[in-house]
């Protein structure tokens, strides 16, 4: 149960116990004896007879860097790189964007086991929430963040970093802010995507470069962006983005090799985003 | 699987901790088994509402060198629910899968970087062939309560190592 409540979503542990205990959980070795469900071989993509499901569920930075880690051995700690405390304004577009940029700085920290970094996100959080009115839901994960980073529980900082970035966008989306927690994920990407650019341009290969694959990812957040309503989708700053974006997706297209050079390329495009809002100097 | 007194347990686990996706709840319930394995299981998910046997098509990207669960689930009395995935091709790349009743789930190793297809299948047999008596019980209306509605809930989680 221990290990369990590391690694399952943490909203729905006490819900899990209730009924591991209550109705006796699955083993692996008894599902497999059930019906062996019977996939077909193949189906028409381009003629389904269904419903294209409209939800696109980004990746937090930890799968891909799980990844990295098989491949090779990176110096995590090289990548950390928490911007100064500049006040961040008022544009709650911004806001939301760098408190996902902050939440991709927490799990690079993770991986890089650095404590004292790892609490100074941690309270970091906490100040941005408060700056975009959601301290109160913000709160509970940030103290765990800063608990768990004390105890070296990093499976835990793992979860937590999770379940912050999905609190903050689940908040947003009851308050009918969708356009705000497409953002998080967005600032979350982009700071994983820049510091595996980074460290795959420092030791290059193939395999490593295949993780940068995500054409469908940079499709979605340039439609996200484009269907931006209100002032904060014609700033600067989004607009930078926007551009950032389709130049990522001209390097990324699909079913062709990223040599050495476009790894570069997207890890300079990536970087000067993020200095849009992010590594943005006083 | 008695599905009943699951209902009833997250009902009041509902009324205590606001409100709970039960559909969510058991995909997570058959995720708990590969947590101890390793898996990472995220807090993002997929859910809705379908009509019974339509089938529901996800898009996601998956990253070559991780290994991943897809579990998907359904609380609807009697519904049962099976979950497959495919690559851009629309080729079968699950390795292993399971589906028993409520819920199920299926593994996979990608070979490629890539976004990958998962789909989904809710399923509901109205006369209650194969429901015990208190579950076809469960299913008749009393003043419109617990009639089945014509769409079935989902929801759909999966997790990495």
């Amino acid at each position: 149960m221990i290990e369990m409540s590391r690694r399952l979503p943490s909203s729905l542990l006490h819900l899990t116990a209730i009924l591991v205990v209550l109705v006796g959980a699955t083993t692996p070795g008894k599902a497999q004896s059930e019906t062996e469900a019977a996939a077909p071989e193949r189906i028409d993509l381009t003629n389904f007879p269904g419903e294209l499901v409209d939800k696109v569920v980004v990746p937090i930075p930890a799968e891909i860097f799980a990844v990295l880690d098989k491949l090779d051995e990176p110096d995590w700690d090289s990548g950390i790189e928490l911007p100064g405390e500049n006040a961040p304004g008022r544009d709650r577009a911004i806001l939301a964007l760098i408190f996902g940029s902050l939440v991709g700085e927490g799990f690079i920290a993770v991986q890089a086991k650095n404590s004292d970094e790892i609490q100074k996100i941690g309270r970091r959080v906490l100040s941005l929430s408060e700056s975009l009115g959601l301290a109160g839901a913000v709160r509970p994960h940030s103290l765990a963040i800063i608990e768990a980073a004390g105890k070296s529980d990093w499976e835990k900082v793992r979860d937590e970093l999770d379940a912050t970035q999905q609190t903050v966008r689940t908040t947003m989306e009851s308050l009918r802010d969708d356009e705000l927690s497409g953002l998080v994920s967005l600032g979350g990407w982009l700071r994983g995507t820049n510091v595996v650019t980074a460290f795959i341009s420092n030791s290059f290969s193939e395999d490593k470069a295949e993780l940068l694959n995500q054409p469908g990812l940079i499709a979605h957040f340039r439609t996200m962006l484009g269907s931006m309503k209100g002032p904060s989708g014609k700033s600067p700053q989004i607009r930078a983005i926007s551009t950032g974006l389709a130049r990522l997706e001209s390097i990324i297209t699909q079913g062709t090799n990223l040599a050495e050079e476009d790894v570069n390329q997207l890890r300079d495009i990536s970087r000067a985003m993020l200095d849009e809002y992010y590594f943005v100097k006083p | 699987m008695p599905i009943l007194a699951l209902c009833g347990v997250l009902s009041i686990t509902g009324l205590v901790y606001g409100f709970v996706n039960e559909a969510i709840s058991l995909a997570l319930e058959a995720a708990t088994p590969y947590v101890e394995q390793g898996f990472e299981v995220r807090e993002d998910n997929w859910s809705g509402e379908v009509e019974p046997g339509k089938p529901l098509l996800i898009r996601h990207q998956l990253f070559r060198g991780n290994e991943y669960w897809f579990w998907a689930g359904t609380s609807w009395p009697g519904a049962t629910i099976k979950v497959d995935v495919f690559d851009n091709e629309g080729n079968s790349v699950g390795l292993e899968s399971f589906a028993k009743d409520s819920f199920a789930g299926v593994r996979t190793l990608p070979q490629k970087t890539a976004t990958y297809f998962i789909r989904v299948v809710a399923s509901y047999d109205k006369e209650g062939k194969g429901l015990t008596a208190a579950e076809r019980g469960a299913n008749d209306p009393v003043d419109g309560v617990g009639e089945f509605s014509g769409s079935l809930d989902w929801g759909l989680v999966y997790g990495y190592r």
